[in-house]
């Protein structure tokens, strides 16, 4: 099931040191259909992170059109978290090129990237909250973009702003906790909150890691089916990493999959069966490493 | 895990067991099951492997053990003459009884501007300190070598004692309270920024994380990211600072830099015993007051939400977004608003002029410089011998308090304490003691035995009780009763439990503490010399007085380079125990 593109880019190792010639086309077009540099809103070429001697992402192309709503499958250890990262700045990159709503991730300046990163949100697997804060203060958070100069405690905030809160607060159902501590609420609500904190932020683009990983099935679905119904409202584009495929095959556009660090698969959703999903979680050679020589079991 | 000690290598023993042979025999004792007859009588045959570790704290027990007979030589300690001292403390307190309280008024004055010179000290390091911690964490550092600055900033600050400061601000400024503030205010930026980057570096990164992908820049990031999750111990820290604070804050007086301190250096050079007394206990009556209101103060402000979650959580006006008035809030905003109101009342009261404070800043750098070059040659040899007196008194008064303090709080540990007589008696004593700031206690034993090192060393000591057994009793009663349980069941008595379950799991916290008590005890046995009991302070306090700075440097640095030998031989010590 490896595609064409994929398996190319393994046979020659370590070019994408250097991006060097014409830097705006990549050599070998994207799968899943053709999705133009001009429609994509995340788009990356050859990108490539590694720490140490492991590489995290090897030579990834994606492409995620505006409004597509794409989530990102792999196992453990498969590079989904390291990718979403790189897209936002997080993490720097080692070789190839990101670019997100036209910016280019990797070159951008400092002032740039956090210019970029006021249009993406991005919900961690562990809420990533300051537990002794109230919900309300943790979704204002969320402003601190857009607002100047630090900011300490609700009242530290404009009027509007704490309306505006609060009022994703509602969205998230979670307006009569608003000065309820964080880390006094369950798991989903905390994810909730964390939720309205991103769209403190009127993001255009949101990046989800794992964000239901620490959840029950029960609040996994109820807290999923929040997230991408408001991003489907909001008309958000959306990469999002799971571990669920019913929830992925129920909700995305279309469907990627990640393995050591390759893309592996990169299908539209519609179609797509559980069985051909399962594939990406097969591993190379569970004894070695590398697996080099030895092609892909089926 | 005492590696060392070996029964059947000692030299007097004649017995033919401890052959090769024999030990060899016992060893394969281990594998096959165990013949009573040669393991009871014959070599040891189950010993703890002899490790590196175990060997290298061997060593430095025995250093220790060294350390404190040759620190006991050096300073002339004799039992013959320790008891005399007691009848002189006993004949001296007799002059004392009862105390007098001759101009309430007055005392009481005294006892609130002492009261507001720790406090206002204390905000200022506070405010020195919060932007130094942000600099010297690991984490919120924006290189290297700023860190290392900024670090280097709080152990010196740290390392010089805050009565060298007091003496030479008062030098620079002239007496009055202003010295006395910034003398506290500087030496605090030693705990309180090091605490205050501890707290920083364990702060979760993810929130911090989250709050750089909304986009803001790094000051937004700190101040919305890393400082709500560092306030609560910052805040527990300041009011702890308080407490220490105010027990320096009552000597300030015998240096001219203010508070209740002077009174007490007159009566007792004028020879007014019971009035000293009178003073004595107004300064206990304010400490252990003190101590009770940050009790309340740190329950009120840091004890955790009583898991209220049916609360009233909503605002309490959805179109301002307020928050509502819960018994939390309302405790919380009237004691900021009295700590700030405290605070510009202390300004007013004390007159405290903010212009003379803006160029106190410059004074103390000048005087700063005029630190620089060191000497070290001024006294000769006297300051060797000084140095090692200083060193000698600290390291005695820690062996003294190491060794009391174990049934001290042992005995005032409520899980341990045989009845409830001992108990009450013995917590009640420790409290006490605590309260009793250690260079009152020298002043009163200077009067008692004379000058010299033995009132220093006395003084010393028995604030290391106190500290020690407090952090004993504590320890103590928080252990696992797990183990005590076991050897309950199979038959143990008090002793038993005390040596096999309780005792074990109190000696790493003991050994920890007991080394950073060395490490207060040295600092402190630098300054005892001001009320002359001993040490290296009195050539500091004189080259200062007849204004040979350079001297001053000299000791200084000293002193520095004792307090950061002792700090990394301690944290060596610790990586090694836990
Ligand atoms: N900061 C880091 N330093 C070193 N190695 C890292 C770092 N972050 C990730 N890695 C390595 O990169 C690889 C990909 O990690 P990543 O966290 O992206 O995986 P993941 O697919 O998100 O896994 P999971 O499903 O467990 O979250 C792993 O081998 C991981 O060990
Ligand atoms: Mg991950």
């Amino acid at each position: 099931m490896s595609t064409p593109d994929s398996s190319s880019t393994l046979s020659k190792p370590s070019t994408a040191s250097d991006p060097g010639g014409e830097p705006a086309a990549p050599p070998t077009g994207p799968a899943g259909g053709a999705i133009s540099a001009a429609e994509a809103v995340i788009s990356t070429a050859r990108l490539t992170k590694r720490f140490g001697t492991t590489a995290a992402l090897d030579e990834v192309d994606l492409r995620v059109r505006g409004g597509e709503l794409v989530v990102l499958l792999g196992l453990s250890g498969s590079g989904k978290s390291t990718l979403l990262r790189c897209l936002n700045g997080l993490q720097p990159i080692s070789g190839g090129e990101v670019s997100v709503l036209g910016q280019r991730v990797d070159t951008a300046s400092r002032g740039e990237l956090r210019a970029l990163r006021t249009q993406v949100g991005f919900v961690f697997q562990q809420f990533n909250l300051v537990g002794r804060l109230s919900c309300l203060e943790n979704v204002l958070t969320g402003a601190l973009g857009r607002v100047r100069g630090p900011r300490y405690g609700v009242l530290s905030y404009s009027r509007a702003l704490r309306r505006e809160a609060l009022a994703h607060l509602d969205r998230v159902g979670l307006a009569d906790r608003a000065f309820q501590r964080a880390d006094t609420l369950s798991g989903g609500q905390q994810q909730r909150v964390a939720i309205a904190r991103t769209l403190m932020q009127r993001p255009k683009v949101l990046l989800a890691d794992e964000p239901v990983a620490s959840l029950d099935p029960e609040n996994a679905g109820v807290v999923m089916d929040l997230m991408f119904q408001i991003c489907v409202e909001e008309g958000l584009t959306v990469l999002c990493t799971l571990h669920q495929i019913d929830l992925a095959l129920g909700w995305a556009k279309r469907i990627v999959g990640l393995r050591e660090g390759v893309k592996v698969l990169d299908r539209e959703a519609s179609g797509l069966t559980r069985a051909e999903v399962m594939e990406i979680y097969q591993r190379v050679e569970p004894g070695r490493p590398e697996g080099a020589g030895e092609g892909l079991p089926t | 895990m005492t590696a060392g000690s070996d029964p059947s290598s000692s030299p007097g023993s004649s017995s033919p067991d401890s052959s090769p042979a024999s030990r060899s025999a016992a060893s394969t004792g281990l594998l096959t099951p165990p013949e009573p007859e040669p393991a009871a009588s014959a070599g040891p045959a189950i010993r703890p492997p002899v490790t590196r570790n175990g060997v290298q704290l061997t060593l430095t027990a025995l250093f220790g053990v060294v350390a404190v007979v040759l620190s006991v030589w050096r300073l002339d300690l004799e039992p013959a003459e320790l008891t005399d001292a007691f009848g002189d403390l006993g004949r001296l307190l007799k002059r004392m009884w009862p105390p007098v309280f001759d101009d309430p008024g007055r005392i009481a004055e005294l006892a609130l501007e002492t009261l507001l010179i720790a406090l206002i000290g204390t905000v200022f390091a506070a405010v020195l300190s919060a932007p130094l911690a942000l600099l010297a964490a690991r984490n919120t550092a924006p290189n290297r070598a700023v860190q290392a600055v900024a670090r280097g900033i709080i152990t010196f600050c740290r390392a010089v004692p805050d009565l060298v400061f007091a003496v030479l601000f008062v030098r620079a400024m002239g007496i009055g309270v202003l010295p006395g503030i910034m003398a506290l205010a500087v030496h605090s930026v030693g705990m309180l920024g090091k605490l205050f980057a501890d707290a920083i570096e364990e702060s979760s990164p993810d929130p911090r994380e989250a709050v750089r992908s909304t986009g803001a820049g790094p000051l937004r990031e700190l101040v919305s990211g890393v400082l709500p999750q560092v306030v609560p111990s910052w805040i527990a820290t300041f009011i702890y600072r308080i407490d220490i604070n105010l027990r320096t804050s009552v000597v300030l007086g015998y240096v001219g830099a203010g508070g209740i301190g002077f009174a007490l250096k007159d009566s007792l050079s004028g020879l007014v015993y019971d009035k000293a007394l009178g003073l004595v206990t107004a300064i206990l009556v304010i400490i252990i007051a003190m101590e009770l209101l940050s009790v309340v103060l740190r329950r009120v402000l840091l004890s955790p939400p009583r898991g209220d979650r049916t609360g009233r959580t909503a605002p309490r006006d959805p179109v301002k977004v307020s928050a509502p008035w819960t018994n939390e809030r309302i405790t919380r905003a009237v004691s900021s608003t009295l700590l700030a109101a405290t605070f510009v009342y202390g300004f007013v009261l004390l007159k405290v002029d903010l212009r003379e404070l803006l160029t106190s800043i410059g004074d103390i750098f000048q005087v700063g410089t005029r630190l620089i070059p060191p000497n070290f040659t001024l006294a000769g040899w006297k300051l060797f011998g000084a140095v090692v007196e200083t060193v000698a008194i600290g390291v005695v008064a820690t062996a003294v308090g190491f060794v009391l303090s174990i049934p001290f709080g042992l005995l005032s540990a409520r899980t341990v304490s045989p009845n409830r007589v001992v108990y009450a008696v013995a917590r009640t004593l420790i409290v006490v003691i605590r309260a009793i700031p250690e260079l009152i206690l020298a002043v009163v034993f200077v009067v008692a035995f004379g000058l010299g090192p033995l009132a220093g060393a006395c003084a010393l000591a028995i604030a290391s009780i106190g500290f020690l057994g407090k952090l004993v009793a504590d320890a103590a009663e928080e252990i696992d009763l797990g183990p005590v349980e076991a050897v309950r069941a199979v038959g143990g008595g008090w002793w038993a439990q005390l040596f096999s379950a309780v005792l074990p799991q109190l000696v790493p916290a003991l050994i920890g503490n007991t080394l950073y008590m060395l490490d207060v005890n040295i600092r402190h046995s630098t300054i005892l010399g001001i009320v002359g009991a001993g040490g290296v302070g009195f050539l500091l306090f004189e080259s200062i007085r007849t204004v040979n700075y350079e001297f001053a440097g000299g000791i200084i640095l000293i002193v520095f380079v004792i307090v950061f030998a002792v700090e990394r031989l301690s944290g060596w010590i610790r990586s090694k125990v836990i």
